[in-house]
């Protein structure tokens, strides 16, 4: 135990205990902390444990509002983990940081050479370096991929490693990922956060920056595009938002300005690789992939893969589209090749490792399986193959027999384990529970091939254990991230990840192509937040009406109540709800309210909506801006603490509606002040347009297509204008007279209000015209026709008729004719939309045959 | 003996189909016992984008796509072929006992470590070497093999002490022929190999893939063949266009001798009836066509294969 004697000192740094035969980061050897960790603690230690803390719940906060967690369902059983950040970085000297990037690039370089020889020539197969078994048993050896490399300087372009210190005080890599590496995309949000909340401490200290890297990374992907192509169109393929680093797919699409595509959204035709977007389809030249390569190809490769493109592997030998990393590349990530990367890099780099791996053992071999077969309870024994079933274990933890089946497997067939040493990692200082505490620690790291050469980002993800003397470091087991700063030794200037043009030099603005998965869900986010909007007015005018039926005891009252009711459940489809005319029910509806409200299991229900809304808005993530994404997290957040986990009654929900509308209100404001009118905001308000006007038609149908006695039909009006956010305009311009053919008229035929029909339909024709186009120019498309055929009909109707009756009838029959035929139209329109626009839901099918053919 | 091969595989689709990529693996190979001629497809609607390669396993490999719509799909392949009866007797006779192979296939080429010194000293050229660096591929778990302690028990019987490699071969085919039952209504193609063994029942896909999985549980190399044998047509009759069909067996690697077939549905050693397509792993490696279709709803499947022997 060491002491640090700062005044004013109660974050704990006094009482930091190091162990014993475990290097700690801020100690190494001595006995007094390192200089340039004594200065950081010093200014932590000025600033107190408890603003420390708040600003950790800063960190947390922005982490949280920028999406990096987040909890897309809403429960406690999502998918998504919190991600955690430690106010406390790990720091790197400038002078250990030119070993571990000589390392790290040397690594990289023979990396790729053995990439280049499996999938080329195997020499290291024939001449017996590298064993047949090893690379012929790994899952991540692809056949079809033999012989698909193309002409590049290096064909691993993105690398990354996991590196632990060990008690020596040296750098181990404990592992090597090389097929769709992730982090560092959380790297870079985690020093964007840093800087937000230590930025004093940051300043004085001199950093390394980030941007250069992404700098790097993007003139990586440029140079691998095929026919040497100059301004390449890339892609980041994700397998979708369900993807535990989807956060990360979406934000480096934004960051790099990238299209964000799934499989569907590709298609290979003439052996390239398209996007299929709202104007046609749109070459691909690079993919940046994170789908893993055996899913990229269901022809060729698992034909039950949903998540990839048929024929890519084609596309790719003929050398029409690059992919970063290669398919195969995983063959990398095999374990037991650790234990040959010394011999090979004298082989091919004529060098010793710099970067040591962690001692591997591969069964393989009769002497090293006899090894480990010996050592077994000193061991950790892995599978070469990864599988959810097939995990690393610790020999030391097995019963003798665990250990006896163990060992039977490993002779049954020896060269799928490898035996690893087991390792301590180093400590670091981190703040836990208002103190500075050691934790283990393991720093992930990322390089890039810039040309011939590699570039180590100067930090990198550092994950600690959240528990103490706890080796198991991964979000999966609940870790905690932390920046990585590397010491400068002098200020390190920020590099813009943009190119500066030359003087004068022209650029032509490029329209990104709106994906036509993208568009659809632009346009269910319109829906969903109309939906919304429609049910939440709604239910406000219902509860207003509620009071007064309990404060004046009037029968109208109550029958107008009875009307508006069987008008919620009609406009939010919540059958059979208040229609099935059960008088209990309307008679105290207050259960049904609170449910149509909260119950997110509910189709229709309030929560439904949201969860729809904000489900639809993360599959497109990349698209928000960071105020806007915002936005969608207030509504969702807040919905969720006060309405869905809180006992409410009717009376507080009323509150709670005002601020969903708010919230609305907020984010249609945002996107209408910020997005440009391309695709992407011409079908997030063709949604909302459809969506609105169809609410609106499904309100006026069950309540002034009726026909009701003159006092309840002047309630009902009434009724409808509050809830339609139009009795204010409508007093001021037929002051007290309400009478149902001018608010049919102001609701229906005013094209300058913007919450009548006519106004939707109109603002629909005019997006629907505006939408690319591949078809001519001089032909009125489908929905061009419908939504002209729709306004018409509803432009040549005549307001007295509408509002004559029969005396007979219940209902106006013309007007409910009139409406009903616009729903329908409505409804085809949107198909005609999806048809027309949405081709990405088109689904694939296996053909082979099913049965074997056989014959005697 | 020459044939002529005509492979038709039709697909019907009860929607349309915008796009479709295909994978054909119909094209005979050449070697030692057997030469193709000519080969040549006819597919219609005709594909926009037709290219031919050879993969890892040396087989040829046809990917076309389809990219105008269509409900149907023909894919027909005519290939000639010229077979070499000259099954090698010394072949059959072979002495290397299976122990002797499995170890020498452990021993290669990872140096000093092998057992039996006294072949690897006849086998030392680079040939050689890089043969059985190939055939041990065929000794691992592949796609649809993967060995278990079922098959090695049920090949036990067959392993036999310092017997012959190829008289341990011809014993499993015979045991094979006599217990499992040739039924095309029990099995699919997703079928596993587990229940094929519990239930004593398959097709030839199944017997070719239980073979080789009992093989490989002792250390030895084998492969999956895929391609067509000819039905004689019983006297008198005349012979049936279209009787035929794929047909799938085994082939076991012998060191110095290469590698020799084996046909379990029929318990025969292929001599001028059986044409090889292409081999591999299993199955999975040689699947005769395959594709992947965009829309097209229900989708229907016919094929028919004509051998027809020419002279």
């Amino acid at each position: 135990m060491r002491n640090n004697k700062s005044p004013a000192n109660d974050i704990g740094t006094q009482y930091y205990a190091t162990q014993l035969g475990i290097y700690d980061e801020m100690y190494a050897t001595e006995n007094k902390a390192l200089p340039y960790w004594e200065r950081f603690m010093a200014a932590l230690a000025s600033m107190g444990s408890e603003k420390l803390e708040l600003r950790r719940r800063e960190a947390q906060r922005l982490l949280r509002e920028n999406g990096v967690t987040y909890n897309v369902y809403g429960d406690s059983e999502s998918l998504t983990r919190p991600w955690r950040l430690d106010p406390v970085p790990l720091l790197i000297s400038s002078e250990e940081w030119i070993v571990i990037e000589a390392g790290l690039k040397q690594r990289a370089e023979l990396l790729d050479l053995i990439l280049k020889d499996i999938y080329g020539k195997q020499t290291l197969l024939k001449k017996g370096l590298l064993p047949a078994e090893l690379i012929f048993g790994h899952e991540g050896f692809l056949h079809p991929c033999v012989g698909a490399l193309q002409n590049q300087p290096r064909h691993l372009t993105i690398y990354s490693a996991n590196l632990a210190r060990g008690p020596s005080g040296r750098m181990w890599v404990l592992d090597d990922r090389t097929q769709a590496p992730s982090g560092s995309g959380y790297a870079l949000e985690n020093r964007t956060v840093m800087t937000r909340v230590l930025p004093d401490i940051f300043r004085e200290t001199q950093v390394h920056r980030l941007s250069g890297f992404f700098k790097a990374l993007h003139k990586g992907l440029v140079d691998i595009a095929p026919h040497n192509k100059e301004d390449p169109r890339i892609v980041i393929l994700t397998p979708g938002p369900l993807n535990e680093t989807y956060f990360e797919h979406a934000y480096l699409a934004a960051y790099l300005g990238y299209t964000l595509v799934q499989g569907g959204d590709l298609t290979v035709r003439d052996g390239r690789v398209w996007l299929k977007s709202l104007a046609g389809l749109q070459p691909v030249d690079v993919i940046l992939r994170r789908v893993d390569d055996s899913f990229c190809d269901p022809l060729e490769m698992r034909s039950e893969s949903k998540l990839g493109v048929a024929g890519l592997l084609e596309a790719v030998r003929r050398g029409n589209v690059a992919i970063a990393n290669p398919l195969g590349s995983s063959v990398l990530e095999n374990p037991g090749l650790l234990a040959f990367l010394p011999r090979l890099s004298r082989y091919f780099l004529n060098q010793e490792l710099k970067l040591p791996s962690v001692a591997t053992w591969w069964c393989g071999q009769r002497r090293e399986r006899d090894f480990v077969l010996q050592n077994l309870e000193r061991l950790v024994i892995k599978p070469i193959n990864r599988t959810s079933v097939n995990h690393a274990v610790f020999g030391g933890e097995l019963s003798s027999k665990e250990k006896d089946l163990l060992r039977c497997q490993i002779l049954a067939k020896p060269h799928l384990f490898i035996g690893q040493e087991q390792v301590s990692f180093s400590t670091l200082p981190a703040f836990i529970d208002h103190q500075i505490e050691p934790r283990n620690a393991v720093l992930r790291n990322f390089v890039v091939a810039s040309g011939d050469d590699y570039m180590v980002m100067p930090g990198g993800l550092t994950r600690v254990a959240r528990q103490k003397d706890n080796f198991i470091v991964s979000n999966q087991a609940g870790g905690i991230s932390k920046d990585t700063w590397v010491l400068a030794s002098e200020p390190d200037k920020p590099v813009s990840i943009w190119t500066q043009p030359k003087r004068n030099q022209h650029i032509d603005a490029v329209t990104e192509p709106l994906t036509s998965r993208a568009a659809d869900n632009l346009f269910w986010v319109g829906r969903h937040l109309e939906r919304i909007e429609a049910a939440t007015r709604l239910l406000r005018t219902i509860l207003l009406k509620l009071r007064e039926t309990l404060e004046f005891k009037d029968p109208i009252d109550d029958e107008c109540l009875k009307v508006l009711l069987r008008t919620l459940t009609q406009v939010t489809g919540t059958y059979p709800g208040f229609v099935k005319g059960d008088t209990q029910l309307l008679k105290t509806p207050e259960a049904e309210l609170l449910s149509l409200a909260k119950e997110g299991h509910r189709k229709g229900s309030l929560t439904a909506n949201i969860q729809a809304l904000i489900q639809a808005a993360f599959n497109i993530r990349d698209l928000w801006s960071q105020d806007t994404w915002r936005s969608v997290d207030n509504i969702q957040r807040r919905w969720q603490q006060r309405v869905v986990n809180n006992e409410i009654t009717v009376e507080q929900l009323q509150d709670h509606l005002d601020d969903l509308i708010t919230g609305i209100v907020a984010f249609t404001g945002l996107t209408n002040e910020s997005m440009t009118r391309e695709a992407a905001w011409l079908m997030l308000d063709s949604g909302r347009r459809l969506e609105r006007a169809l609410s609106l038609i499904a309100l006026l149908r069950s309540t002034l297509a009726l026909r009701h006695e003159d006092t309840l039909q002047n309630q009902v009006l009434e009724a409808v204008l509050v809830s339609t956010d139009s009795l204010t305009i409508y007093q001021r311009r037929y002051r007290s007279f309400i009478q149902l053919p001018m608010v049919l008229e102001l609701l229906l035929l005013d094209e300058t209000h913007p919450r009548s029909v006519a106004y939707q339909l109109h603002q629909l024709s005019v997006h629907v015209a505006a939408l690319p186009k591949v078809k001519s120019k001089s032909r009125l498309s489908e929905e061009e026709r419908l939504i002209l055929k729709t306004y018409t009909d509803l432009r040549l109707c005549n307001m007295s008729e509408l509002t004559l009756a029969d005396e007979n009838e219940g209902i106006y029959t013309d007007l409910e004719s009139l409406l009903s035929n616009t729903t329908d139209l409505l409804w085809r329109f949107a198909e005609v939309i999806a048809e027309a626009y949405f081709s990405h839901s088109q689904t694939s099918q296996l053909l082979m045959p099913n049965s074997a053919e056989d014959e005697l | 003996m020459k044939y002529r091969i005509t492979h038709t595989t039709l697909y019907h689709y009860s929607q349309s189909v915008g796009l479709c990529q295909n994978e054909a693996k119909l094209q005979p190979r050449n070697f030692w016992r057997q030469h193709c001629h000519s080969n040549h497809f006819d597919i219609k609607p005709t594909p926009m984008d037709l290219r031919e390669r050879v993969d890892f396993f040396g087989n040829r490999v046809v990917y076309f796509s389809t990219q105008q719509p269509h409900t149907q799909l023909i894919v027909t392949a005519i290939s000639e072929v010229t077979i070499f009866p000259k099954q090698n007797n010394l072949d059959l006779f072979n002495q290397m006992t299976w122990e002797q192979v499995r170890n020498l296939l452990q021993g290669t080429p990872l140096q000093g470590q092998s057992q039996s010194q006294q072949i690897q000293t006849q086998l030392q050229n680079q040939d050689n070497n890089l043969e059985i660096l190939d055939a041990r591929q065929y000794i691992l778990d592949s796609p649809m093999i993967t060995i278990t302690p079922e098959l090695s028990e049920y090949a036990e019987s067959s392993f036999q002490p310092n017997q012959a490699l190829v008289e341990v071969v011809h014993n499993l085919m015979g045991r094979i022929y006599k217990d499992f039952t040739y039924d095309p209504t029990f099995t699919t193609i997703a079928t596993p190999l587990s229940e094929v063994l519990s239930f004593r029942r398959g097709v030839c896909q199944d017997f070719a893939h239980l073979a080789i999985g009992c093989l490989r549980a002792y250390g030895i190399a084998a492969r999956y063949i895929s391609g067509y044998v000819e039905t004689l047509p019983e006297p008198g009759k005349p012979r049936l266009v279209g009787a035929d069909a794929s047909h799938a067996w085994f082939s076991v690697y012998i060191p110095g001798m290469g590698w020799l077939d084996f046909d379990p549905t029929n318990n025969t050693v292929p001599l001028d009836q059986h044409i090889t397509l292409a081999w591999g792993r299993d199955y999975a490696d040689v699947t005769p066509l395959k594709g992947i279709a965009f829309g097209g709803g229900q989708h229907t499947l016919s094929v028919s294969v004509d051998v027809l022997r020419m002279e």
